[in-house]
């Protein structure tokens, strides 16, 4: 069953203005390069060229930070959500 | 409720509150860092509850756009070209008089932040930019003052409330600056006053509750909300102290308000402009940055230089974040535009 990825205002003009997106994959990490092949260049938006987690975005699986699971490797079941949160500055 | 308290009864008469909570709340000192649109329903709100004393600092001066949704003011102080610190300080004395108000125009930065938070017990973000946003966390965790983050752009907002050394601080969640000019502004993506509304509103809440000895009552999680594609969330961030690395609430360094992190801005003598250099250096996109602006004015860029022209200012934009505002020699307006447009 695909996995619904939500994605952050930031990132909407590299998904067609899709703010919550399907994706398959067993792993936080499988979820976003399967969304990678689907829409390019938003790995990049999410991650270092060394692969970790920018540092000044988070990730979430249903309401808990994949810091304090797994990180990347945090294992995603069928009816987990996954949230992209960076900080926001309008105000 | 006879007595200086009536004004505030139906606020008493909520028992969490109650006349100790009150008595409290008169006697505190609040800062609210920028007067658009969340400060002012900050501001509103917080003088209408009765806070002793309540400082705003903002560098801005009302322009007609702003009246959408930044709630204290009026065709009448467009008109009269107000600041807005000074706007709002008008205002609010008519709204409670009981409240010492006192708005000061200023560009908040790493020198001069200290002399702002003296003596307050709880500070209120409302600022339109990271960088302001860092500086009052390294300020807050510095004197362990409670500070309330709040955003919104779109329709979407965060907030996220801040106890030093209790409570994650800003850092522990977001540990960097996001790169210049890769996030949207309400200036280059709009924003729409119920989210405004909403996340001020939250701020206040949890800003009343530190301030009548209720902080245990504040909420924990960061929260998201949309109020267009109607979904609200709740984020666990609890364990975010866990790791004992937080550069900030953890290791004590306090790397914005020692002028380390963020943008240094200088004055260029003689050309009527002014240089924001920020740290990063990142490489910009600038067919992005482009697409956003071209609605505001004119753009052109090559792999050098990215230049925007709006009004009788120009925006250069180098590839690594650092901007040169032409067409002033006031620091205040060009980190203003630059924080508004390219984003910082």
């Amino acid at each position: 069953m695909p996995i619904q990825v939500r994605i952050p205002v930031q990132l909407r003009t590299l998904t067609n203005g899709e703010e919550v997106v399907s994706a398959s994959g067993t792993s936080v990490l499988e979820i976003i390069e399967d969304i990678e092949k689907k829409y390019p260049g938003i790995k990049d938006r999410i991650c270092e060229a060394d692969g970790k987690v920018r540092r000044f975005v988070n990730i979430f699986v249903n309401e808990e930070d994949i810091r304090f699971l797994d990180n990347l490797k945090t294992p995603i079941s069928d009816a987990d959500e996954v949230s992209i949160i960076p900080a926001i500055a309008g105000g | 409720m006879p007595g200086p308290l009536e004004k505030y009864s139906r606020q008493v008469l909520f028992p969490e509150i109650g006349e100790d909570g009150q008595a409290r709340l008169i006697q505190s000192q609040v800062v609210i860092f920028g007067c658009g649109a969340l400060g002012t329903v900050q501001a509103d709100a917080l003088c209408r509850a009765g806070v002793g004393s309540l400082r705003i600092v903002d560098r801005d001066f009302l322009e007609e756009s702003n009246l959408q949704r930044q709630t204290l003011f009026s065709e009448d102080d467009v008109q009269k070209g107000l600041p807005k610190a000074v706007a709002a300080e008008q205002r609010l004395r008519q709204i409670n008089s009981q409240v010492r108000v006192e708005g000061l125009v200023a560009d908040v930065n790493y020198k001069n932040i200290d002399q702002f938070v003296e003596g307050t017990h709880c500070i209120l973000d409302a600022t339109d930019n990271f960088e302001t946003r860092f500086l009052i966390n390294d300020v807050a965790v510095k004197y362990s003052i409670p500070w309330i983050y709040g955003a919104a752009v779109g329709s979407y907002g965060l907030s996220m409330t801040v106890i030093p050394f209790e409570t994650p601080c800003l850092r522990c969640i977001f540990e960097s600056l996001p790169p210049a000019g890769i996030s949207p502004t309400c200036d280059t993506a709009g924003v729409l006053a119920p989210i405004v509304n909403i996340i001020a509103s939250i701020q206040v809440a949890e800003a009343i509750k530190i301030l009548t000895g209720n902080s245990h009552c504040t909420n924990r999680k960061l929260i998201s909300f949309d109020v267009w594609k109607n979904c609200w969330k709740e984020y666990e961030i609890a364990n975010a102290r866990s790791e004992g690395k937080c550069p900030a609430c953890q290791l004590g360094r306090f790397e914005f308000l020692e002028g380390k992190e963020g943008s240094t801005v200088t004055t260029l003598c003689g050309r009527d402009s002014v240089q924001i250099s920020q740290g990063g250096g990142n490489s910009l996109d600038f067919e992005q940055l482009a697409k956003r602006l071209r609605h505001w004015g004119t753009v052109h860029f090559n792999q050098f230089l990215l230049r925007f022209n709006l009004d009788h200012y120009e925006i250069a934009v180098f590839p690594d974040g650092r901007g040169i505002v032409k067409g002033t020699k006031d620091t205040k307006v060009a980190r203003s535009l630059y924080a508004k447009y390219i984003g910082s």
